[in-house]
C-alpha cells in the first residue's frame, strides 16, 4: 500500500517536477543558440528556419520520414531507459543498430523467406535483427558480470566493431556484397525482396510510414508498465539503487544485469531492422547513421520516463529531418543539429543539480 | 618481413601510439583523481582542429599549438565545472561533451575551410635525436619523427615520477580513493580535481594537434574516430598505472599500424578485420584479460562535503 501511494506520488511529481519545465528551457535555448549561430554564418534566418520546417512538415513525405526517424530513437532510448533502471548506461545502441540491419538483411536475402505467407517474410528478418541486437549488447552484459566490465566501455567498443563489421559485410563479395559484374559495382547488398520489406501503414509511397509505428507504439506502452507496474520492473529499480541490498531480498544482480542489456540490444537490433526493412532497402556502409547517438540523447533527456523517451524521440526526428533540408536548401551544415543535441545534454546534466536538490 | 619493413612498423606503432599514450595518460590522472573523463574524445577534437586552424591562420605550427592549448582549456573547465561544482552525471557530460564538439568543429570546418578543403597546412617539424638516429635502419625510420613526439613522452615520463614520488602524486591518488582524507587534512577536493581535468585536457589537446599539425598536416570531420575512448580503455588495461597504460598504448598503436603494414607484405586479411583491430583488442583487454579491475574507488562519484 505504501509502496503503491509512493509510486503515485513520484509518478504525479514525474508530470509536474521542475525536471520537465528545464527540460523545455533546455531544448527552447539550444534551439535560440542554433538560430544565433545561422545568423552568424551570414544565412538569412528567415530562409533557414523556412527550410528547416519544410523538411519537418512541409510534405507528407517529410512528415513520415520524420516519423519513421523517430522510431528509431524510441526503440534505441526506451532499451536504454530500460537498462538504466538498473544503473547501466548503455551507449551501444549505434552498434546495436549495425548488427540488426546485417541480421535483417542477410535473413531478407538469403534466408529463403521471400516466399512465405502471412508477412513472416519481413517477420522472420525483423525477429533476426532483434536476435543479433540482443545478443550484441549480451556480450557487454556477460564481460559486466564475470569481469566487472564497465559497460559504457564495453558498448561503446562494440559499437565500433559493429559498424566496422557493416562496412566488412558490403566490401566483401563472399559475405552481403551484392555480385561484382564490373569493378564499378558498389559496395552494398543488393536490394532486400518486395515481399521483405515492411508494408507502409497507408500502402501510399507520398507517405511512406511503415508497421514500425503501431510496433512501437504497444512496444513503449508495455515498457511503461513493466517498469512501473510489475515486479520485475520493482526488481530492476531495486538492482539499480543497491544492488547488494537486493541481493539479499533475493533478486540476482547478474540475472538483471544481462535481461536488461539484453533487452536493450533486442530493442536497438529492432530499430535497425526497421531501418533497413522499412526505409533504406539496401545494407550500405555507414547506415546505422548515428541514429544510435541520437537514440542514447533521446533516452538521456527523458529522464526514466517513457513518455519523455517518445517526445525527443520525435523532436530528434524531425530536427534531423529539418536539419538535412535545411542543408540542401539553405546551405546550413546538419552538424548544427548536433550542436543543439550536445548542448541539451550538456545543460541538462548540469541542471541535474539544481533538480535533484529538491528530493 | 625485412628489417626495413619492422623498422618502418616500429616507427608507425610509436606514431599511432602517441596521441594514446598522451590522452591516456591524461585520462589517468583525471581518473585517479576520481573523475571518469569521457570527454577526452571531445578535447581532442578540438585540439586537432584548433591547432590545424592556428597552424593554417598564422603559417606557424608552433602558434596553432599555442592556440590549440588554449582552445581545449574551456572545454576542460566545462568538464570539471559540471563534474565537480554541479556534480553532473561524468557519463553524460561526457557524451554531450564529444556531441557538442563534433557538431561544433564540423561546422566551424565547413565555415573556414569549406572551399579550400585541400589547402596544406602547416605542420609540426621532425627531429631526430643524435645517436639513436645515426642507427642503420632503425635510425631514420623509427627515430626520426616530429618533435612534439619527444616531447610527449618526456611529458609522460615526468608525470610517472611525479605521481610516484611527490606529494601532489599522492594527494591525487588520496583524492580518488579516499576523498574524505584528502578533505580532512585540509586539501581540497574539488580543487585536486580540478586540476586532474584539466590536466587530462591539456594532455587530450597535445594529442589532437599531434594528430592534425603533427601527423597528417590536415583536419578532417571526426578525424579522432574513437581515438579518446580507446585511451580510456588503455587506462582500464593498464590497471590505472602509467607503466600499464603506456603498453596498452603501444599495443594499440601497434594493432593499428598493422593495418598499413600487412597489406605491403602481401598478407590477405580483410581490411574491416584490421580497422577493427584495436577496438576488438580494447575490448578484450577491458573484458578479462586486465584481470580483476581495480579502479580508485570513488571513481566517477562527485564528492559531497558535509
Amino acid at each position: 500500500m505504501i509502496g503503491a501511494a509512493l509510486n503515485m506520488t513520484t509518478s504525479l511529481r514525474g508530470a509536474l517536477r521542475p525536471s520537465v519545465t528545464i527540460s523545455v528551457a533546455a531544448v527552447v535555448a539550444a534551439a535560440l543558440v542554433g538560430l544565433a549561430l545561422i545568423f552568424a554564418m551570414n544565412v538569412p534566418v528567415v530562409d533557414a528556419v523556412a527550410a528547416f520546417v519544410d523538411g519537418t512538415i512541409g510534405t507528407p513525405y517529410a512528415i513520415a520520414a520524420s516519423i519513421n526517424r523517430s522510431i528509431a530513437f524510441a526503440l534505441v532510448g526506451i532499451g536504454f531507459v530500460i537498462a538504466n533502471r538498473a544503473n547501466l548506461v548503455n551507449v551501444g545502441g549505434e552498434g546495436q543498430i549495425a548488427v540488426g540491419g546485417i541480421a535483417a538483411t542477410a535473413v531478407a536475402l538469403y534466408g529463403h523467406v521471400a516466399g512465405l505467407p502471412a508477412g513472416l517474410s519481413f517477420l522472420i528478418p525483423l525477429v533476426a535483427a532483434a536476435i543479433a541486437g540482443m545478443l550484441w549488447a549480451s556480450i557487454a552484459g556477460v564481460l559486466k558480470i564475470k569481469a566487472g566490465t564497465n559497460e559504457v566501455i564495453s558498448t561503446l567498443l562494440l559499437s565500433f566493431i559493429a559498424v566496422w563489421l557493416v562496412y566488412w559485410c558490403v566490401q566483401s563479395p563472399e559475405l552481403l556484397r551484392k555480385p561484382m559484374t564490373s569493378s564499378a559495382t558498389l559496395p552494398e547488398s543488393l536490394e532486400i525482396p518486395d515481399s521483405t520489406q515492411l508494408p507502409l501503414l497507408t500502402g501510399d509511397y507520398s507517405f511512406p510510414v511503415h508497421i514500425g509505428l503501431p510496433v512501437t507504439i504497444v512496444i513503449a506502452i508495455v515498457a511503461a508498465i513493466v517498469l512501473s507496474k510489475t515486479a520485475f520492473g520493482l526488481q530492476l529499480r531495486a538492482v539499480g539503487f543497491n544492488p547488494i541490498a537486493a541481493s539479499r531480498a533475493g533478486i540476482s544482480y547478474s540475472r538483471m544485469v544481462l535481461i536488461s542489456l539484453a533487452a536493450a540490444g533486442a530493442l536497438g537490433g529492432l530499430a535497425g531492422g526497421f531501418m533497413l526493412l522499412g526505409e533504406q532497402y539496401v545494407l550500405k556502409d555507414g547506415f546505422s547513421s548515428g541514429y544510435g547517438f541520437d537514440g542514447l540523447v533521446a533516452g538521456l533527456l527523458a529522464r526514466g520516463s517513457i513518455v519523455g523517451v517518445i517526445a525527443a524521440a520525435l523532436l530528434f526526428g524531425f530536427l534531423r529531418s529539418g536539419g538535412i533540408n535545411m542543408e540542401m536548401v539553405a546551405g546550413v551544415p546538419t552538424a548544427l543539429v548536433m550542436v543543439i543535441q550536445g548542448l541539451i545534454v550538456v545543460t541538462l546534466a548540469g541542471a541535474s543539480f539544481f533538480i535533484g536538490r529538491r528530493t | 618481413m625485412t628489417w626495413e619493413l619492422f623498422a618502418v612498423f616500429l616507427g608507425s606503432s610509436l606514431r599511432l601510439a602517441l596521441p594514446l599514450l598522451l590522452a591516456g595518460t591524461g585520462e589517468l590522472v583525471s581518473e585517479r583523481a576520481g573523475v571518469l573523463n569521457m570527454s577526452i574524445e571531445g578535447m581532442m577534437l578540438t585540439g586537432a582542429f584548433a591547432a590545424a586552424v592556428g597552424a593554417w591562420a598564422t603559417g606557424s605550427p608552433l602558434l596553432g599549438l599555442l592556440i590549440c592549448i588554449v582552445a581545449v582549456f574551456p572545454v576542460a573547465l566545462l568538464q570539471a565545472v559540471l563534474s565537480n561544482t554541479l556534480r553532473a552525471n561524468q557519463i553524460v557530460t561526457g557524451i554531450g561533451i564529444n556531441i557538442l564538439v563534433l557538431g561544433a568543429t564540423t561546422l566551424a570546418y565547413r565555415e573556414i575551410f569549406g572551399a579550400r578543403s585541400r589547402e596544406q597546412i602547416p605542420g609540426l617539424p621532425k627531429w631526430s635525436p643524435p645517436l639513436l638516429g645515426d642507427i642503420p635502419i632503425f635510425g631514420e625510420a623509427v627515430f626520426q619523427q616530429v618533435w612534439l613526439l619527444y616531447a610527449g613522452l618526456a611529458l609522460i615520463a615526468v608525470t610517472a615520477l611525479v605521481l610516484r614520488y611527490t606529494s601532489v602524486g599522492i594527494v591525487v591518488h588520496a583524492a580518488g580513493a579516499e576523498p574524505r582524507a584528502v578533505d580532512k587534512s585540509g586539501v581540497s577536493v574539488s580543487w585536486v580535481r580540478y586540476l586532474g581535468v584539466i590536466f587530462a585536457g591539456f594532455m587530450s589537446a597535445l594529442a589532437g594537434a599531434f594528430l592534425s599539425i603533427g601527423d597528417i598536416h590536415t583536419f578532417t570531420e571526426g578525424m579522432t574516430r574513437g581515438a579518446g575512448y580507446l585511451a580510456i580503455a588503455a587506462v582500464i588495461f593498464g590497471k590505472w598505472t602509467v607503466g600499464g597504460t603506456v603498453l596498452a598504448c603501444l599495443l594499440f598503436g601497434a594493432a593499428t599500424a598493422l593495418q598499413f603494414q600487412l597489406p605491403t607484405l602481401g598478407i590477405d586479411v580483410p581490411n574491416a578485420l584490421l580497422i577493427m583491430l584495436p577496438y576488438l583488442l580494447a575490448l578484450l583487454a577491458v573484458g578479462g584479460l586486465a584481470g580483476r579491475q581495480t579502479a580508485p574507488r570513488a571513481l566517477g562519484e562527485p564528492y559531497l562535503r558535509r
